[in-house]
Formats: structure tokens, sequence, C-alpha cells
């Protein structure tokens, strides 16, 4: 029995799609820089520090956050850890296999991480006890549950949710010792960076790409963005190129579309 | 007239001695259903056309499959079912073919849709198929539907008759694979048309009087309207 590997599109609809395309349409229906459709859900993990579940049609990914103290790395003894990991969950499609995550798993896991790290988004310096000793420990695990393109948005979304949400136990030093209180604290959330994907099929852009559109496209960039515009991280994939105007217009869309998303995300975790 | 009825796992279907096909067993002189489904008791055979379920491959059939993968010997098409068909190369190329001097990709590619016939189905090794014969081979265009593999009965009806009739009213060209993959040809309000009429056989294939409704809904539409 042969391995099914990735999701494969049928000639004849990639024909279908390309002559869509060109016309500026979409197959669902969608404008090229429209996202589907997303719900979010925050504290849905009791025995979470905090948590959400992300849809973005049939895309769902569910993370968590677990606060503890740690040893800061030497580079940073002043300033706490955070650490987004993601998992693509077996049952979550016909091509995703249990074991050692694949390459997929690991690039999502980090662009995904660099998104909200770049973005300064946890004041890190706020998260420090003992310099050199002790600092709080923010970890991000993230399941995806259904795959149906677009992991990196998803996920990005439910890792922002689930971080802005979060409550920790507020920690009192002494004697150079770091101890837990009584007292639930928010996490010092700066920042709301949402992170765009765009998938070039073709020549044109189209925005939040699902499974047909990710198994048809060329490229796929992913740029993400602060609440002032301001773009903190991208990250290019597959093995074709982008021209530099494409680059710009992908700036463009990622700012645009980003500040709707921000403001999905606000209203559902306020 | 045909006896249908709605049975659940463990009903009896039939007393006596009859045919039966898959999905029933025989317990003593009883027939017992093995699955949710529509029990028929023909006059020679019983059948048990369940709810839902995968495509089980079986020789004969005509099937519609989508090119995933191919190696020095020949192609993997999803067949819309657990298992893989296979589509030797031998079959296609004929007995001279060499892995050597013939270049597979010149015939079908990955992604291509070719419309098939089960050569032979056994539980040892991934169905067969065959192209040879009038009709098989690549599909070059065509809207391609998925429906339920349980349902292809009914949309084809008896003796064709439902599909004839969508085809006819649509005029549109409609190829419906046993495997549940359905690829429409025609235009493209015929096709818009066509994909619903498809869909409300998947979903309303329990009806009695499906065919009725079918034709009241392809009827209605006809003089232009929605």
């Amino acid at each position: 029995m042969s391995m099914k590997k990735n999701y494969v599109v049928e000639t004849i609809r990639k024909a279908q799609l390309a002559q869509l395309l060109a016309g500026g349409k979409r197959m669902d229906e969608r404008r090229l820089d429209q996202t589907r459709e997303l719900k979010i859900e925050t504290g849905l993990i009791q025995k979470a520090n905090g948590s959400a579940r992300v849809t973005l049609g049939n895309t769902q990914v569910i993370a968590g956050v677990k606060i503890a103290t740690g040893i800061p790395f030497p580079d940073t003894p002043d300033k706490g850890i955070l650490m987004v990991n993601a998992e693509i969950l077996p049952m979550s499609s016909p091509y995703a296999e249990p074991g050692p995550p694949s390459e997929g798993a690991i690039e999502l896991a980090r662009v995904v991480d660099r998104g909200i790290r770049e973005s300064e988004m946890v004041d890190l310096s706020k998260l420090s006890l003992v310099p050199g000793k002790s600092v709080v420990a923010v970890f991000v695990d993230c399941n995806v549950m259904n795959v149906d393109g677009n992991l990196f948005d998803a996920m990005s979304y439910a890792v922002v949710s689930a971080l802005r949400t979060a409550k920790m136990k507020k920690y009192a030093v002494k004697d150079e010792k770091a101890e837990a209180t009584d007292q639930w604290v928010p996490v010092p959330v700066e920042r709301t960076p949402v992170s765009v994907t765009m998938a070039r099929i073709g020549e044109k852009l189209v925005v939040d790409p699902n499974t047909e559109e990710e198994a048809s496209m060329d490229m796929r960039i992913t740029i993400t963005t602060d609440d002032d515009g301001n773009i903190c991280a991208s990250q290019k994939g597959e093995a074709s190129f982008i021209s530099p105007a494409q680059v710009l217009e992908a700036a463009d869309t990622s700012i645009r579309v980003g500040r709707e998303i921000r403001a999905k995300i606000m209203e559902a975790t306020k | 007239m045909i006896e249908r009825r709605q049975v659940i796992p463990g009903d009896v279907i039939a007393k006596g001695n009859h045919r039966y096909g898959p999905y029933i067993e025989k317990r003593g002189d009883e027939y017992v259903a093995l699955r949710v489904g529509l029990a028929e008791v023909g006059r020679d055979e019983i059948k048990l056309n369940p709810v839902t379920g995968p495509y089980l491959p079986r020789a004969e059939d005509d099937v519609i499959g989508k090119v995933v993968d191919l190696n020095g010997f020949g192609w993997v098409v999803d067949i819309n079912s657990c298992f893989d068909g296979f589509l030797p190369a031998s079959f296609v190329f004929g007995r001279e073919f060499s892995p050597a001097t013939h270049d597979l990709s010149s015939k079908f590619r990955v992604g291509d849709i070719i419309g098939a016939r089960i050569e032979s189905s056994e539980r040892s090794r991934d169905p067969q198929l065959s192209i040879r014969g009038q009709g098989y081979g690549k599909i070059e265009s065509g809207e391609i539907i998925k429906i339920s593999p349980t349902k292809v009965p009914r949309l084809i009806g008896k003796r064709g008759a439902m599909i004839n009739l969508i085809s006819e009213k649509t005029g549109c060209d409609v190829r419906v694979g046993q495997n549940g993959v359905v690829v429409v040809t025609g235009s493209p309000e015929g096709i818009v048309k066509t994909a619903r009429a498809v869909k409300m056989v998947d979903e309303e294939a329990h009806a009695a009087d499906l065919m009725t409704k079918v034709e009241g809904y392809l009827g209605g539409s006809e003089s232009g309207g929605n």
C-alpha cells in the first residue's frame, strides 16, 4: 500500500482555478483578499493558564498556554522565556502521520513563534524574577485538529488569543528565590501581532489559501504586522519566486487584512 | 414492486433460501443485516444498501480516479476508496512495454482524471485497473462532483433512469463512477443544475419518491428560472 504524501489537485480543476483567478474570482467565491470565516473561542482548557480554539473555514487549531518558572538563557539573563510549539495531529488530515514532526510542522511552529516574538507581543523583561537565575517561562503548545490550508494564520491567531486571555500566578521574590503567590495576573501582553498568509497561483496573490489552493500554489508568503502596521516578521515558502512589486503588494495586503483580523481577535479576547 | 425497508445491524431481513449480497449474514435460515441501511427483498435476491460507507472495489466496476503518483511500472490512482488503484504500464503501452524506453508521464501525469475499469480486486494487493476498451482513459474536461459511494445505485436509477433524466433535462453529459466520482460536461448553467440534482440524490437517497422530486426540481427550472 502506497502512502499518501500530499493532496493532489485534479488537472482539470487546476485549469478551472486558473481561469477563475484570471477573472479575479476564486473557487469558493471569495475575493482574492478575503479570508474565510474566523471563529475564536477562548478559555476552553480548564487546567491551562490560557487556551484558544480557532476555526478558519474548515481549518481548526487549538492552543494552550502553560506558565512556569525556569532558568533564563545565558544570553538573556533578565528576560523571560517564550516558546511556541506545534503538532499536526494524525487525525487532522489523511496526509498527516504520527511520529516525529514533519518539516512542515517545524516550519509552522517557527513561523508562528517568530511572528509573536519579533512583534514583542509579550514583554519578556517583565517576566524576569531573579536575573540570571529565575524567570517566568511561557510555553504555548498548539495542536492542529483539522487541516484545510493556511495553518500558519489559524495557529498564529490561536496563540495570540490564548496569550491575550492567559492568567499567571504572581511571583514574589524572597532571598533570591521566586515563589508563587495566590494572586492571578494577566500575562504582560503589549501588542497584538497578526499574520497574513498569501499564496501566489500563476500571477495572482490570494489571501488565506485553502487546501486546494495550497496544492496549486507556486509560492507562499506569510507577513506578520503589529498594531501600528509595522511588519515584524515574514517568511516565504515553496520553490518559486516573488517579484519585488508583488512583495510590496503582499505587504500592503497583510497590513490591510491584518487590521480587520486584529479587530476580531480583540473582540474575542477582551 | 420490491419491498424496501430500513434496517439496523441485527435486524432479520428475510427467512428461507435466497441469494444475498454484501453486508448481510446468514444465520440458520435467517438473513441478518450487518449495517444501517435500506434492505431490498427481491424475488431472487436480497440486498442491503448501507446508508454510508467507503467504496469497496469490485472487479468489472467502472470507476473514475485521479492519478496521484507514478513509478517505473505504472500509475497509482486514487479511486475514492480505502485502497489505491494501480494501473500497470503494460496495460497501457502493451506487452512491449519497458521502463527504459517508455515515458509514463507522456500518457498520464499526476493530477489527471481517468476513467478506468477494475480489472481485479483481491485483498492480497491493491486493486488493478485497466483502460482497455471504449470510453476509458484520460478525461480532458468537466466538473468533478463526489457523492457517497453507497448512493451510486440511486443516482443511476433503474436501468439508468435517474441519470438519463438528469442528463436529458440539463443537456449535460454525466459520467458516474461506481466509486462515487461524477464528471459532468456541458454548458456552465447545465453543470450548476446537474450538480444540484446530483447533490439532491446524494442527500435524499432514502426518499421513496426521489425520481419525482428530482424531476420536479429539474422541470421547474427548465424555463430559465431558479
